[in-house]
């Protein structure tokens, strides 16, 4: 797995990313750099938005805050939560799905088709629909604090979609189940427990492993649709000022809240939300890589196609004996049965 | 029978889902509400019938507005884009596909691996380029493609329908990619290659109607996916459609509207598809 390239490159974008979020901010601290205007002599060339330049790769926001060091800043907070809720909804997902498959046989039919329901609901607007109440802040102000809102959104975000996985992963465990090799072990009397621990569980190991990574890719595109429609990671701060109502701000510099709170920028500032989502695009483009990667370095297919055309040397050493022997056997027919080298 | 249990399955599912939010704010302050959560789903099915009867405050009339039959343009608005851009998807992604099994071997695979790589792009940027290409090419030749929002008396369609097409076509290819690779490496495929028919042939005639059974049965996933882009969409260039309409007014019953008004005719198109396609083979079968 450490040997594939595909891999290795996935796994150094993502660490570096993430690295390099902790060291700004025990370096520079929580607030990124903030440029008023761009001064050429004694002359303002620009104010904020500042477009990309050199000292800023990615420009400035409105205020002046330099874009790059932000999503620096943010990236910890996007990616951890995306592996997070990955992680959680595997755990939900892999025993309740081994549990539909061993025990729930019978009645696999109507829960599949319960959790069939989740494929009609867009899983954007469904999330949004569920985590309106945690993150939106209310009139009042949030009662709960920054970390149990991020705990309970990423709690949630993983529940919502477990029952899907546990139906696959139920479904995929009970093909299993039904192989030769498990009966087998069924009527030598092996308890389900150990049906699933030794026989079910590692047959499927790297079958669950792209699954995860597929849930972490989901996890990126429903944080960036959530960001969308303003509800960002760790809860929405909400200006209830009639007068001078400040735009729904995020509380901490995730990636989908920068790129909701600019997306309406995109003609005059383009760089403000195309920054942000570039961003998304090569962490998922990472983890996909991993998980290419991954799934080369477990089944070499490659490798074996080029093994069974090389040349294996006992072979070609008998097919040269063999088309001397020829020779030798058709000159002895052409010479009336008298061989040539006989004195 | 079967499709009926399921159906009946899906209708439960989605109206026990319609509550979630009572239970999540009840998670949030720290107790269960299971009684809200079941009396907010009784009142929501109350409240369903008679349908003619639901309103909606408008913020605009600053009065209640009778949801039918109105909201019937902003459905029919988003199901024609989501259709158009489906069939568009899957006859693009079987051309292609088709061409690409013309294609020797190694080149098959790297086109693969692009579409591997291709798929991972978020939608969002896929929306935005297609934004600032209009705004570029206007700005350069001064020729305006397609509106870039719609407003309400002129709704836009091929450059949504373009936007959604894209991803999804994407994933069907690489899906039928594989399907059509798997078909072709079956018993009756080599055995047709062995009695000389060219490759086109084979896989026109043999292997597509085989594969193509097998990609509608995966296909389920890519519409899923399609509606959550097209929830991008619709924000994104302000189109006057159900999930816009939805993220305006999240009401327990509007939410239940949007999304009966997708299960219903999806639903409908993959029963009929699978009807249709399990007849097939098992009529096979018997023969």
């Amino acid at each position: 797995m450490w040997r594939q390239p595909f891999f290795l490159i996935g796994f150094t974008v993502l660490s570096l990313l993430l690295v390099s979020s902790f060291a700004y901010e025990w370096l520079w601290g929580t607030v990124p750099q903030q440029v008023m205007f761009l001064m050429e002599g004694d002359r303002v060339v620009e104010a904020p938005p500042i477009s990309p330049n050199w000292e800023m790769p990615l420009g400035s926001d409105p205020f002046g805050y330099d874009m790059l060091g932000k999503i620096i800043l943010g990236a910890k907070y996007t990616i951890i939560a995306a592996l997070l809720v990955a992680a959680i909804r595997m755990l939900i997902a892999i025993p309740l799905g081994y549990i539909l498959a061993v025990y729930l046989q019978r009645h696999r039919a109507w829960i599949g088709g319960l959790a069939d329901s989740l494929h009609y609901i867009p899983l954007s607007v469904f999330a949004a629909y569920v985590l309106f109440p945690v993150l939106w802040m209310p009139q009042g102000g949030f009662e709960t604090t920054l970390w149990e809102r991020i705990a309970i959104q990423i709690l949630i975000m993983a529940l919502l979609t477990a029952p899907i996985v546990a139906v696959l992963i139920g479904n995929e465990a009970s093909l299993l189940y039904r192989r030769e090799y498990v009966m087998a072990a069924r009527t030598l009397g092996a308890n389900r427990l150990r049906l699933v621990h030794r026989h079910l569980f590692p047959q499927m190991r790297e079958k669950l492993a792209v699954l995860y990574g597929q849930q972490v890719i989901e996890t990126f595109i429903v944080l960036a649709h959530l960001g969308l429609l303003d509800l960002f990671l760790g809860g929405t701060k909400v200006s209830y000022d009639p007068l001078a109502a400040d735009p729904p701000m995020s509380i901490s510099y995730e990636w989908a809240g920068l790129f909701g709170n600019s997306f309406r920028y995109l003609q005059g500032a383009p760089w403000l939300p195309l920054a942000p989502v570039a961003f998304i695009s090569i962490a998922v483009l990472s983890v996909s890589l991993m998980m290419e990667g991954y799934i080369r370095s477990k089944n070499p297919k490659v490798k074996k196609r080029k093994l069974s055309v090389k040349e294996e040397r006992v072979i070609e050493w008998n097919r040269e004996e063999l088309r001397k022997k020829m020779v030798r056997l058709a000159n002895r027919k052409e010479s009336g049965g008298v061989p040539h080298d006989a004195n | 029978m079967k499709f009926l249990l399921k159906f009946v399955c899906s209708i439960i599912g989605i109206v026990l889902a319609s509550g979630l939010p009572v239970l999540v704010a009840g998670f949030v302050s720290g107790e269960i509400r299971l009684r809200l959560y079941a009396e907010t789903i009784k009142n929501v099915l109350a409240s369903l019938w008679p349908i003619q009867d639901i309103a909606i405050m408008n913020f605009r009339a600053q009065r209640e507005m009778p949801l039918f039959p109105d909201i019937f343009a902003y459905i029919t608005y988003s199901l024609q884009i989501l259709f158009a851009a489906l069939a568009v998807a899957v006859v693009l992604a079987l051309l292609l596909t088709v061409l690409t099994m013309m294609l020797p071997d190694r080149w098959r695979e790297r086109v693969k691996l692009g579409l591997y790589f291709l798929e991972s792009i978020p939608d969002l940027l896929v929306i935005m380029l297609a934004q600032l290409a209009v705004i570029w090419i206007f700005k350069k030749t001064g020729i305006l493609i397609s509106s870039i929002a719609a407003l309400a008396d002129s709704p836009i369609y091929w450059l949504p329908v373009t936007c959604l097409m894209i991803l999804p076509m994407v994933q069907l290819y690489r899906l039928s990619m594989l399907t059509f690779q798997e078909e072709e490496r079956q018993l009756y495929a080599e055995f047709a290659r062995s009695l000389g028919y060219s490759k086109a042939l084979i896989v026109l005639l043999h292997v597509f109607r085989n594969a193509v059974t097998s990609v509608f049965f995966q296909s389920k996933k890519t519409v899923w996916f399609m509606l959550s882009n097209l929830f991008v969409l619709e924000l994104m260039f302000n189109l006057p459609g159900i999930i816009l309409f939805w993220q305006e007014n999240m009401t327990p019953e509007v939410f239940l509207i949007t999304v009966f008004s997708f299960f219903l005719p999806v639903f409908l198109l993959y029963s009929i598809g699978e009807w249709f396609f399990l007849r097939r083979l098992y009529g096979r079968e018997v023969l």
